[in-house]
């Protein structure tokens, strides 16, 4: 735990400031403390999962306000203020969430744009509510019981929740779910293929996010003594976005940097206080151009570490066994009378196809022909016309991508699909995403359940990594790998999943015939586990080298299938494709 | 053990001698929190000329029995958040003496109770009525109308000057223009006028007419504005022009704000137009201030420009720094009891805006009887004509 | 009544919809979605009067002064903030950078310029009533801008450029269309056409600094609305939206017709993310 000491030297200056005997810092301090209990939260959303949302300080204002109406009683009698403030945040988690939700469907400047629109209606709405908000007047923010009722118990208390927020966002950003997050941020589609349901996800991550918000607006509310809606300017709302982002996406510790810098910075500049919002934005201006990773990208020096010049990938075959298992019943995935058409374009006409477990199945045909189509078809991500798909007998739901590595069906892409940011090691375990049974909240807490099954995806991630051949990288980045690499990356991903069925687009393209022959020697290895591959390719010779059947398509039919014995002879495919 | 004894002595006496020394050299600071920058920057900066006035002219004559002021200020744009953060500063850093500001009420709200919890002297102009609570704020003095005193003026201008009984309220959309007509509303019904319109229109609206049109099909007699937005009030008045209709205007002091000059169609289109204003910085017929007021213009003469600012906002600031420097003077002290014991005891403290009196029960200083309206059109340095209908 | 709220419906509807454009058309040539767009509606606004008021400059040589400032401004906004980006859009650090920009162009305007409303000359004199200038000059304007833009498009050999770079980056740029000159000068075109927005509406807007923020927003809606880089549906979704906005105004008042055109905005784009006349969304694998 190299990476504890940034924390742990910021909460020893934190709790060395009372020393200082001056107010004015406690509340500063407090007001950091607090600010990052939001951007915790908002880091989730912004940094991790790539949600433009800009207007965050409409779950501040829902937040201080809620507390302060519970505390002062205009509706009902006044509550405690932990009772407020709990309900606030409750009332923030759904806020959160209905504020989110436009992020399934809207995509980046969208939500952006209506997270603004959002913050908006609050305000208004603040404004207009007089007999229960106070309208422009406003209302006394809660006041906390004692020991926390003093500038510096306050204080005490909030740098609790701050490191409290930390402790619980970094869990689950090193759990499967910050993994998630972020290849829904940077892949979605291989976030898709490896069974991460994007809605479930991110409403997750929105109800914590919105939570924690307003429960930072409550100690906001408490920490002003008095709101009034022109507290909740767009201006504060900048801060905590560009507090991320100049953070760096995908860190913790950048993000909370950033929020005290932030804060900070105002009072550090007070002679400049008319320039502030124009040096604030000249900041912002240079740090994207000149520092994009943010200050995480500058604290990282682990991902500057020069790899091995001379590493070659080395498959190991044997250990394949422990990480897939044996099969012992061959299951058929079958497609029959697959019809998709592309406005008047049939790209699929009618395709008939049975992969069988254990078998390497080669789908080949010229540019054009339908073979990436009908991958993507079995793997969800479009919906045929006509036709119909059996796994064992079952029916396999057409257009539905997210399903498919729940029935252990995983696949690469044409172009590796890799989360740039995130450790070889990391981008490998979003294969097996499907499989943890540990919840949101005890990845939070980082309860024991949740630390085991870690352990556990660690060490078979490892074991995939070496049987691809990658095990020395485990720790590289993944944007530094070669492109080579990154094909074998994606298969190890693939096998997290011990899948049934295993779907390659085109794994050797771009590949050195060594490196081919290695793939071709690990693709065979992993169907003698029992897996059915399906192979689409453009290689002749890596195809009749290891596959137990081929199909061949033109214009979206099928031309001729059998053994590749038989296709090699076959007098319409050598004529029209092998052109020998 | 002698030498020990002197030794003592010495040391005694030395700081015997040094305590006083230091609090007669150390100055008097009075922190001055304003919004100099931003969109509601201008009343700040007029204020701020008075204060910067005031202090000079104290530090020339050689101070405060020998102290000078120091204001220490504090660039707040309107912000409440950036109010907490330079409140706090002043009291906890720079520990100042005494705070003057902020100069509008969604800062003032937000740093009431933490001033009042370090019994910090305060004095400040903020309208809002609550913002002045002796039990709960006995640190806070306020030297200029409430909202009240506002809405008073208003009312009984419109009531009995201009004779209307029908009127339309007209807010914007901010928290101010929102909670400022709902209020005048609910007063002007309770003496029996009828409201036959009230609405808070989006400053940015860019075309006034369906608003003024409801107002005049319902049979407003007089339009009562609360707003401090001078396009959207220069809007409403020109499309009263274009409307061909005559209905007077009462309300907010930004309805004489320099800006509507400029953006006016025409000068006519600014006439029947009501503000509310003070008696000591009105003219009279002949174009005389009252007479302190007219001397202090001889003094500021080519000091304080006034061509863009507006006279009270001036006089407030002068006011308020000599109300700390006299504080100290009486009692020779800048704690905070002193000053604070020393305000509650004031009365009819002649200061160039108005007279001030204060009780330990009551810190709305400023005299009802001088909040007047002035007619909006006639800015002269500042001040303006009293609106007719004056005795 | 019915009048009045047409004509100003109408009139600030034109100004959305060619804030619209000025995204649209930045947007065509870089894929970036900029937070400049209203920040150049309000300079048009403040230069037009800076000009003409201040300097006092006859009224077509201010107007070129102005759009000529705009375009620059627009160059610049191309280079400081959105080249260097390019490479990586799926970061969206655009979105920062463009925000970096439309910020530093506010702050500076409030600074140097005024955070008060300064008035705005008329222009031609001509017209009252509902028939006053500043009611049908940004519909002119507006109307004026389309036609040339189709004519642009389709008839001269920049604006099928402009077209083919638009419609497919890689194939153009593989065509040998100077990429990053076309870039540019589309950048500078949505310099004109905000700052002609912000001119237009001078009259009815003033030459206020906060009217950037403001114009961003409401000229974002019409860009939703109509689908991203349809001009047509961009005028459209202006248009119904001024209509919407300011019969609000009337019937709800100030503070609702706020939250009435937010929620509608945001309902709208829940039921058809790629707006009322865009095309589905393009196959992802």
């Amino acid at each position: 735990m190299a990476k504890l000491w940034p924390f742990l030297a910021l909460l020893a200056l934190a709790l060395l400031l009372p020393l200082t005997g001056n107010e004015y810092w406690a509340l500063i301090a407090t007001r950091a403390c607090i600010y990052w209990v939001l951007v915790a939260g908002l880091n989730l959303i912004v940094g991790f999962a790539g949600q433009l949302a800009i207007g965050y300080v409409a779950l501040l204002a829902i937040g201080a306000y809620t507390a302060s109406v519970l505390t002062a009683g205009t509706v009902m009698e006044p509550l405690p203020a932990f009772a407020a403030l709990g309900i606030a945040a409750a009332a923030g988690a759904v806020a959160g969430v209905i504020v989110g939700l436009p992020a399934l469907r809207l995509r980046t400047f969208y939500f952006a744009m209506t997270t603004l629109g959002f913050a908006t209606i609050v305000t208004q709405i603040t404004l207009a509510w007089q007999d229960v908000t106070g309208g422009g007047i406003g209302i006394p923010g809660p006041s906390l019981p004692a020991p926390m009722d003093t500038a510096w118990g306050f204080y005490y208390f909030c740098l609790g929740v701050a490191v409290v927020c930390t402790w619980a966002t970094a869990n689950l950003a090193r759990s499967r779910f910050g993994r998630a997050l972020v290849a829904i941020r940077d892949s979605e589609v291989a976030a898709e293929a490896s069974g991460i349901a994007k809605p479930k996800l991110l409403a997750m991550v929105f109800l914590l996010a919105g939570a924690l918000a307003a429960f930072a607006g409550g100690l906001f509310a408490t920490l002003q003594t008095y709101i009034t809606p022109d507290a909740f300017t767009f201006d504060l709302s900048l801060l905590f976005f560009i507090a991320v982002l100049i953070g760096g996406r995908g860190s913790i510790l950048g993000p909370l940097l950033g929020t005290i810098l932030l804060t900070l910075l105002p009072e550090v500049a007070a002679p400049l206080a008319a320039w502030s919002t124009f040096l604030y934005a000249a900041l912002l201006l240079v740090i994207v151009l000149a520092i994009p990773g943010g200050i995480a990208a500058l604290l990282d020096r682990s991902g500057r570490r020069a790899l091995p010049e001379d590493r070659a990938i080395r498959p190991r075959e044997a250990g394949l066994r422990t990480l897939i298992g044996e099969r012992g019943e061959r299951a058929v995935l079958s497609l029959k009378g697959i019809v998709l058409a592309f406005g008047g374009v049939r790209a699929i006409d009618g395709i008939d196809l049975d992969l069988r477990q254990g078998e390497v199945h080669g789908l080949i045909g010229p540019n054009g022909s339908g073979k990436t189509t009908t991958l993507n078809v079995i793997s969800g991500y479009y919906r045929p016309q006509e036709g119909g798909m059996t796994l064992a007998g079952a029916e396999l739901p057409a257009g539905r991508p997210a399903g498919r590595a729940g029935r252990g069906i995983a696949r690469t892409f044409q172009t590796p699909r890799m989360i740039g940011e995130a450790t070889v090691l990391e981008n490998v375990m979003i294969g097996a995403t499907v499989e943890g049974r540990a919840g949101f909240v005890e990845a939070l807490l980082s309860l024991p359940r949740q630390r085991a099954e870690e352990r556990a995806m660690a060490d078979r991630a490892r074991l995939a990594l070496d049987a691809v051949g990658l095990g020395g990288l485990a720790e590289a980045r993944a944007d530094r790998l070669q492109h080579s690499e990154l094909r074998f990356m994606e298969i190890a991903r693939a096998l997290m999943l011990r899948p049934e069925f295993l779907m390659l687009d085109e794994p050797a393209a771009g590949l050195s015939v060594e490196e081919i022959k290695r793939l071709g020697s690990l693709i065979r290895a992993i169907s003698r586990q029992g897996v059915g591959v399906l192979l689409v390719e453009h290689h002749a010779d890596l195809i009749f080298d290891i596959c137990d059947r081929v199909t061949v398509l033109n214009l979206g039919r099928v031309l001729a299938a059998g053994t590749p014995a038989e296709i090699r002879v076959h007098k319409e495919v050598v004529s029209a494709y092998l052109g020998a | 053990m002698p030498i020990t004894r002197r030794g003592l002595g010495l040391a005694a006496a030395a700081t015997g001698l040094a305590m006083p020394a230091i609090a007669q050299n150390e100055p008097i600071k009075i922190g001055w929190l304003a919004a100099m920058t931003g969109p509601s920057s201008a009343p700040a900066i007029g204020f701020n000329r008075g204060v910067m006035y005031a202090a000079e002219a104290i530090n020339a004559a050689g101070g405060v029995k020998g102290r000078k002021v120091e204001i220490i200020t504090r660039d707040t744009q309107g912000d409440p958040t950036k109010a907490v953060n330079a409140t706090q500063e002043m009291i906890s850093q720079l520990r100042v003496h005494a705070i003057w500001g902020p100069t509008n009420s969604g800062e003032s709200l937000a740093v009431t109770a933490i001033m009042a919890r370090a019994k910090m002297p305060n004095i400040h102009p903020c309208v809002v009525d609550s913002l002045i609570d002796p039990a709960k704020y006995p640190n806070a003095f306020r030297i200029a109308p409430s909202n009240t005193q506002w809405d008073d003026a208003v009312r009984g201008y419109t009531l009995n000057i201009a004779k209307a009984k029908k009127v339309a309220v007209i807010g914007d959309t901010t928290g101010y223009g929102v909670t400022a007509a709902n209020a005048s509303a609910a007063a002007f019904q309770k003496d029996g006028a009828e409201v036959v319109t009230k609405a808070n229109i989006d400053a940015t609206q860019p075309d006034m007419t369906p608003d003024m049109l409801r107002a005049r099909n319902a049979g407003a007699q007089a339009i009562v504005i609360w707003s401090v937005s001078t396009g959207m009030i220069a809007r409403l008045l020109n499309t009263r022009a274009a409307m061909g209709w005559d209905v007077p205007f009462i309300g907010h002091p930004s309805l004489a704000s320099g800006e509507i000059g400029t953006l006016i169609d025409k000068p006519a289109n600014w006439e029947k137009v009501y503000a509310i204003g003070y008696k000591s910085c009105s003219y009279d017929a002949s174009g005389k201030l009252p007479p302190r007021n007219e001397e202090l213009m001889q003094r500021m003469q080519g000091k304080v420009n006034l061509h863009d600012t507006l006279l009270w906002w001036v006089a407030c600031g002068i006011d308020a720094v000599e109300l700390v420097a006299k504080a100290v003077e009486a009692t020779g002290a800048t704690a905070n009891q002193s000053i604070i014991g020393h305000w509650n005891s004031l009365k009819q403290y002649p200061g160039y805006f108005g007279e001030y009196s204060f009780t330990a029960q009551d810190h709305n200083g400023y005299p009802v009887s001088d909040v007047v309206m002035s007619a909006a059109s006639t800015g002269k340095n500042g001040t303006f004509a009293l609106a007719p209908g004056y005795g | 009544m019915l009048a009045s709220i047409l004509a100003s419906g109408l009139a600030v509807g034109a100004v959305y919809a060619l804030i619209g454009i000025t995204y649209n058309t930045m947007f065509s040539t870089s894929r970036v979605m900029s937070f400049t767009a209203g920040q150049l509606g309000m300079l048009g606004g403040v230069l037009g009067s800076l000009f003409i008021l201040r300097l006092g400059l006859p009224m077509p040589v201010g107007l070129l002064a102005t759009l000529a400032c705009c375009a620059l401004l627009g160059v610049v906004t191309e280079v400081v903030a959105v080249r260097p980006v390019l490479k990586s859009l799926d970061q969206h650090l655009y979105v920062l950078s463009t925000l970096a920009v439309a910020l530093l162009i506010q702050h500076a305007t409030a600074l140097e310029w005024s955070t008060e409303p300064q008035p705005f000359p008329r222009l031609a004199g001509i017209g009252t009533g509902v028939w006053d200038e500043k009611y049908w000059l940004p519909v002119v304007a507006c109307a004026a801008t389309i036609l040339g833009l189709e004519y642009l498009y389709r008839y001269t050999l920049v604006g099928r450029a402009f077209v083919a770079i638009a419609e497919d980056n890689f194939a153009a740029r593989a065509l040998g269309l100077p990429e990053r000159n076309l870039r540019m000068a589309s950048y500078a075109l949505a310099g004109a056409v905000g700052a002609l927005a912000g001119f237009a509406g001078g009259q009815l807007l003033l030459a206020f600094f906060a009217n950037g923020p403001l114009l961003n927003f409401y000229g974002f809606i019409p860009v939703a609305l109509g689908g991203l880089g349809n001009n047509r549906g961009a005028v459209i979704g202006g248009l119904l939206l001024g209509l919407f906005q300011q019969a609000a105004n009337f019937m709800v008042g100030g503070i609702f017709s706020s939250v009435a055109v937010f929620t509608l905005f945001i309902i709208v784009l829940l039921a058809r993310p790629q707006g009322m006349f865009g095309a589905p969304a393009a196959r992802r694998v």
